[in-house]
Parts: C-alpha cells; sequence; structure tokens
C-alpha cells in the first residue's frame, strides 16, 4: 500500500500512545486491539522510533495484517488490520 | 498453540535494571507469553513492600543517577512495580521471592513482599521453570 493509500484508509479505531515511550505503544495497541473486530483498522500514533519497528513484527506474530506507516511532524500513524 | 515462555531470573534490586525488566514484560505481555519472574537476592530487598517505593539505588553509570531518574520522569515511565503491575494484568505472569532471599532481607512471610508476589519459593522450580521456558534471562 503506497503513502497515498494509506492516507485513504478508513480507520476505525485510533490509540493516540504519544504521551509514552517503549513499550508504551505497544502494550497500548495491545489493549485496543481487543476492541476491534476482525477486518477492522486500527492506528496507533507513536512519538517513539522503536513502534514504527514493532508494530509490524508484533503484527506478524499476532497474525495482523500491517498496513503501513504515515510519518507526521514528530510522530508516526501506524496502520494495522486485525 | 500453548503461549510462549519467559522466565526471568531477577536478582537486581536497582532501579535501572528493574526498570529494564519491566520494559522487557511490557514486551512479553504484547506477546502474550507466559512468564515466571524469580526474584532473588537484591531483587528480594526492592521487593520488600517498605522498599519498593523509596528505593532510588541504580547499578550502572551511578554518577549519573539523578540525570537518569529525571530522564525517566520526563519520559513518563512508569515505575517499575507499575510496569510489572500492568505486565500482571495483560498476561499470565506469576512472580516467586525465593525463600532464601526473602529471609535475607528479615522478609520471611509473602505478606512482607509488594502484592505483586505471587508466592514463596525454592531453587528447584526455577529450575523446572528455566527448562520449560523458551527465553531465560538473568537481570
Amino acid at each position: 500500500m503506497n503513502a497515498e493509500e494509506l492516507t485513504q484508509v478508513k480507520v476505525d479505531k485510533s490509540v493516540d500512545a504519544r504521551g509514552t515511550s517503549c513499550p508504551g505503544p505497544l502494550l497500548a495497541a495491545k489493549k485496543a486491539i481487543g476492541q476491534i473486530e476482525k477486518g477492522q483498522v486500527m492506528e496507533v500514533l507513536s512519538a517513539d522510533e522503536g513502534t514504527r519497528r514493532d508494530i509490524p513484527k508484533w503484527c506478524n506474530k499476532k497474525g495482523f495484517e500491517y498496513l503501513g506507516t504515515i510519518e507526521e511532524s514528530g510522530f508516526f500513524k501506524i496502520l494495522l488490520r486485525k | 498453540m500453548a503461549n510462549k515462555k519467559l522466565t526471568l531470573a531477577l536478582f537486581s534490586g536497582s532501579v535501572d535494571k528493574l526498570t529494564a525488566a519491566g520494559v522487557i514484560l511490557g514486551g512479553a505481555a504484547a506477546e502474550d507469553m507466559d512468564v515466571d519472574i524469580f526474584v532473588l537476592l537484591q531483587a528480594a530487598f526492592a521487593f520488600k513492600k517498605e522498599n519498593a517505593m523509596v528505593n532510588d539505588r541504580v547499578s550502572e553509570i551511578t554518577d549519573k543517577k539523578d540525570e537518569f531518574l529525571a530522564s525517566l520522569d520526563r519520559l513518563n515511565t512508569p515505575h517499575w512495580t507499575e510496569a510489572f503491575k500492568t505486565a500482571k494484568e495483560m498476561t499470565n505472569v506469576k512472580i516467586h521471592i525465593c525463600g532464601f532471599a526473602g529471609k535475607v532481607w528479615h522478609g520471611e512471610k509473602l505478606e512482607d513482599f509488594i502484592d505483586l508476589a505471587d508466592d514463596i519459593c525454592g531453587i528447584g522450580e526455577y529450575m523446572t521453570s528455566a527448562e520449560e521456558a523458551d527465553i531465560n534471562l538473568f537481570i
């Protein structure tokens, strides 16, 4: 999915973890994933550089689809489909 | 499929290493790992009820302790007890106090330790847990 397509994705749940450091964003994602249905999309907002690497690996292990990361000013939007 | 298992031999009673342990526990919790923590010698001091929140010792780069502790605050890092509690809420974490370590610090009963502790055990349980673990760490 390219950057433009990513921005068009309908997000069902947004998790703002910008105030936390590792492993805060990953744990926030873990907590929130239980609140969406299979097939729905979640975005994780994180200012933590490590999270953009952690979430794709976590998705791979847990069987979720990592869609991509949008780089914003000072933070990342990391999108995944349950 | 059974969850993967992390066994952690936690020897250190200093907040820098306990904080690192808390970060690793967060990673284990995110992946639904089962975790056994064995609280050994110096860590048993930190787990005593009267010490857990006031102990601010660090074991590395001790001349920069104030900067380190201030940075933890600046980064909104949860206290290690909070990180351990969060991990316990999110996955199967059992915290075992080594009976010998407890006695070293005059902790004979489970009630002498913070509520996160599940039981007091001997080294045999650590050996069994370590044999079964996918990841075995000593901190």
